[in-house]
Parts: structure tokens; sequence; C-alpha cells
């Protein structure tokens, strides 16, 4: 874990760090990382990776319309919105 | 007539004798949130839609299991049309369009939901300093925290504000905060309870669960929380049994498990002192006591750290400034918008495990991080499997001591090893309580029981036998402090 590895992550992850918290952050990450790694020493060899406790088959139901439209309602969330669409920049020259 | 420090059927009883009006209930209740102001257990108060639901209850009155009742909500529910926060500048401005399955079936019980507790931004804390809306203060002492993440909730119920509240629980989020504030906390099995309108943290650890002064509190509370919800795929189609029955069915002959990898001899003298004393009680009471080894257990804090943070970092990419919550002033174009609305929505804490997020699922890096700890997490799960067809129960202390100074833990590493001993319940979706069990210094510690999956009333039965029996949830701050 160094500074190009955290300048990479934090763009991976839509974030930004000022000069001053870069270092911090690229600290506490190196020694998270650090403690993490004692999982490296476990022998996990032939050990199915557990994803959720309840490891059951995700429930399906019948496609059947629950909701109806509340497009205002969700729209109104938005920091910026027309009638029909969230508005963001413009994308295409 | 003061309602403070009143349990849920205490203050059933007032409202059917017509001792108190429902109506005056709601405006005491307000008037101890004013007078506790300083613990800063609120983020929003929801004073005129409670009351007027109190003046309605006084017009019509109901016999719904929680008629009347004030509860608080921890701000991460969704609350239909009552700005939710979770904690984060993110969500300052959100007023969710729905609520939560849990608010729901607390509501359709008829409580009032009095306002939305303070927390650690998006659950990540055990202290409650991570909040966008400051730290909350813990009633037993200056400057003290509440523990976290579920801090406002367990301050109000250990201050007699309110008699229950919700909380969750990622790795010890309802547990550890209801040990530091001396009250009653239980995190049910994975998919017990809903999580439809949870703002989601780490979706395979999320739980949530009641926090109240007793354990007969928390099961009525449970009562109505549980719930199979088809719109929470990982919700439980399971039989829910009535939490209240049979509370009081004796324990004799019960198989407790004391956990031969918890190294107690690191903890404070006193700590210990009073994990043994609850032992030789629950001795008295007719238990059994085993040592077993869960050989993996104590690599349950470092897999979290790499399993909580890669859910988090996916869960937490949906706040983007395009849909709701938080946008940066002027973004130059699209990804400026992304990137300055997400830097300046999240605080530090939220950055530090989406960083760990993306680094431990990152090409390269997803099978030495992300699946080596999804297979250890199997380790400690067979581990438990293992340990139950020995024991009944497991018990250990909540948490390593008692509540301490804001401000006083810096390193991140440290703060994470306060969930040392509850994280590994989360990892293996079992059910877990913490029961006030004694003081230190006139800081209030709890007691850990861990259960088989689907033993929460069992967990229940256990705790209220040790409440009936002794009178350490029913301290509270004022009568301690002066």
């Amino acid at each position: 874990m160094d500074k190009e590895t955290v300048a990479t992550i934090s763009y991976l992850s839509r974030l930004k760090f000022d000069k001053q918290n870069e270092e911090k952050i690229t600290t506490d990450l190196k020694n998270i990382i650090n403690f993490v790694d004692q999982l490296e020493s476990v022998d996990t060899s032939d050990i199915d990776p557990l994803t959720s406790p309840l490891e059951k088959i995700a429930k399906t139901r019948t496609d059947e319309v629950t909701a109806s439209n509340r497009k205002k309602e969700f729209l109104d969330n938005a920091p910026d919105a027309n009638e029909d669409y969230f508005l963001v920049p413009r994308v295409v020259e | 007539m003061s309602i403070q420090y009143k349990s849920i059927s205490d203050l059933s009883k007032m409202l059917k004798a017509k001792d108190i009006s429902n109506e005056e209930l709601i405006q005491e209740t307000f008037k101890l949130i004013d007078g506790n102001k300083h613990l800063n257990t609120f983020v929003t108060l929801n004073k005129e839609n409670s009351l007027k639901k109190a003046k309605n209850l006084d017009d019509n009155p109901s016999d719904l299991s929680l008629s009347g009742i004030p509860i608080a909500q921890k701000d991460l529910f969704v609350t239909k049309d009552l700005r939710t926060t979770c904690g984060s500048n993110m969500l300052s401005n959100f007023i969710p369009p729905y609520s939560a399955t849990v608010i729901e079936n607390l509501e359709n019980a008829g409580c009032i939901s009095v306002g939305k507790t303070n927390m650690d931004e998006f659950a990540m804390g055990s202290s409650n300093e991570t909040s966008f809306y400051g730290n909350v203060y813990n009633p037993w002492g200056d400057d003290l925290v509440p523990g976290g993440s579920s801090g406002g909730s367990a301050a109000a119920v250990a201050a007699g504000i309110v008699p229950a509240a919700t909380g969750t629980d990622t790795g010890g989020s309802i547990r550890q905060p209801a040990s530091l504030c001396g009250i009653t906390g239980i995190k049910p099995t994975y998919g017990r309870i809903s999580r439809w309108g949870m703002i989601a943290f780490a979706s395979s650890l999320d739980q949530a669960g009641p926090m109240a002064r007793t354990a007969e509190d928390c099961a009525i509370m449970m009562n109505e929380m549980c719930s199979h919800d088809f719109k929470d795929t990982t919700s439980l189609d399971e039989p829910i049994p009535d939490f209240t029955q049979d509370l009081d069915a004796p324990i004799k002959g019960l198989k407790m498990g004391i956990i031969k990898e918890f190294d107690l001899s690191k903890l404070d003298n006193e700590v210990v002192k009073v994990f043994e004393e609850s032992i030789k009680h629950y001795e008295s009471l007719g238990v059994e006591f085993e040592e077993i080894s869960l050989p993996n257990i104590n690599l349950s804090v470092p897999t979290y750290y790499v399993i909580a943070p890669a859910e988090c970092s996916s869960n937490l990419s949906r706040f983007d400034g395009v849909k709701y919550g938080k946008r940066c002033d002027k973004p130059e174009d699209l990804e400026d918008l992304y990137i300055r609305s997400r830097s300046e929505g999240f605080g530090d804490e939220v950055k530090r495990r989406i960083l760990i997020g993306s680094y431990v699922l990152s090409a390269g890096f997803y099978d030495a991080y992300y699946k080596k700890a999804q297979q250890v997490r199997r380790l400690i799960k067979n581990d438990f499997d293992k340990a139950f067809s020995k024991v009944d129960l497991i018990i250990s202390p909540t948490t390593r001591g008692t509540a301490f100074k804001a401000g006083s833990v810096n390193d991140p590493i440290q703060m994470y090893l306060e969930d040392l001993f509850t994280v590994p319940a989360n990892l293996a979706g079992l059910p877990g309580i913490s029961i006030p069990n004694g003081f230190v210094n006139e800081k209030p510690l709890g007691l850990q029981l861990i259960g088989n999956s689907l033993q929460e009333k069992r967990l229940l039965n256990v705790a209220h036998n040790f409440q009936i029996s002794s009178d350490w949830h029913l301290r509270t701050p004022s009568s301690e402090i002066k």
C-alpha cells in the first residue's frame, strides 16, 4: 500500500483527498491491510467461501406489477430533475 | 407523573388505567428529550405528527400491543416523509418516499415514532464519534461515548427518555452500545427481521433488533419487528414464536459454553470479576458450564474488516449525487459531480472503509483478501456449528471494558477491536444478546449470550431469568451519579 495505490483506489471509489489527508489515509490503510494480512496464514484449501450465513437460494416471485408509478415522488428527492429525468452536467458535446 | 425509565408494559398499564393520556405521555417524552439535549441522542424529531397520533389514540383507543408507546428509531431506517440521514452529510436533505418494513411493523402495532436517533455515519463506528451530527454522549458520565453505531438509541433508552428503540447490528452495533450504556439489546438471527428500508452497510451481516432496559421489553418489540417479508429476499420464512411467552421458564440444566480462545487475562481485573460473578449467578440458577473451543474465532475481526468494507464499498456506490442526497456545488462535468459529491458527502471513517473495500475487491487482490476472508468466515461458522452440538448457549463479556472518553481512541484498529467479542455472531449469522451485568468505576458493563440459529426466544428467556434475580438492569444514571 503506497501513495500510488491509494490514488488508484481513490479514483476507483470516486473519492478525492487533499495532500494533507493523503498521508494519513495511506498510513491508516497500510496498518489496516497489515492487520487483515494475518488471514494469510490460515489454511483454507478446499474450503468453500461463505458469502451469506443463510446459504439459501434467493427466492423468486411471479413477475407481477406490485408498485404504482411514483415518478414524481422519486424525482422530488433529486438534486436536479425535470418532469421526466434526473439531470446531470452535459456528457455529449 | 414521571414517565422516565418506565417500561413498555408500565406505560401500557398507565395508558389503559387512564393514569396518563396518550397526548400527555408524548408531551412528557418530548420534555425528556428537551431536558437531555446535551446527550445529542436525536438527529430529527417527529413532534407534530407524534402529538397528532397521540391525540387520535385518546379519541379512538386501540388494543394494539404498542398502542401509544413512544419509540425512538435509529436514523438508518427510512421513514416516509421524515428526514433520514444515516448520520451522514450525504443524506442531510433526504426525505424518504417510503418506510422500512421494521418501521411499518412497529407503527402498525400502534407505536409512536418520536424521532430519529443519532448514529455513527452509515453505522460505521463503535463510539458514535463519526456522526456528521456530532457525538452522542453516554448518560453514565461526562464526556463518555455511548458506543456505536446505535449510540443515540442506546443513550435515549439509558437516559429513560423512551422505553425502547430500534437499532441495527453489523458487527456489534446493538450489543456494544447496550453494554456501554447499561441496557439490553438483541441482535436476532440474520434474516429474522426484514432489511427492507434499512440503509445498507454490509448486506450479509446487517440485522435490525430492539434495544430496551429489559429482556421482557425486547421480547415485546421482537414480536412486532419480526416478519417474513417478500421485499427482502434474505428474509427468513420460518415460524415466529411469541417471544413474550414463557419468558420466566426455568433454565435449570441448561448448558453454557465458555470460549477457550477468548483471552480474558488481557482485560481489566475488575471487568473479568464482573463476568465471573455472572457465571456464578447463572450457576445458582442451575446452569452448567463447559469450556468450548472455537479455534478460528480470534480471526473474526480481521475477517470482518475485509468482508464489511467490501460490501460497504459496493453498497455505498449508489450515493452519486444524481438521484437523491447531496450534490456538490457547480460541478464541472459528470465525473467532477461524482467525485466532489462523494468526497464532500462522506466523512473520514466511511471513506476509509470504502477504500479498503475497493482495494480488497480489486483485480489481483480479490482472491487473496475477499475470497480468503469468506473462506475463514466458513471456518468460523463451522466452529460454532460444532460448539452448538455440545452446548445450548455461549457466554462471554460483550465488550473488553466500560465506556471510554470521547476522543481517547484515535487508532482505527484499536476502535475496530471494540467489537472483538461481538463480530463472530454476525459472521456466523447467529443471534446474540447483551444484558447489564455489573459496574466498574460506576460505569455499566454487559454480558453477551450467543445462541444457535433462530434461538432468540431461548436467549430472551435466559436473559429474563438473570434479570428477575438481579437488579443491574434497573440501575439508572440519575440514581447512581448525582
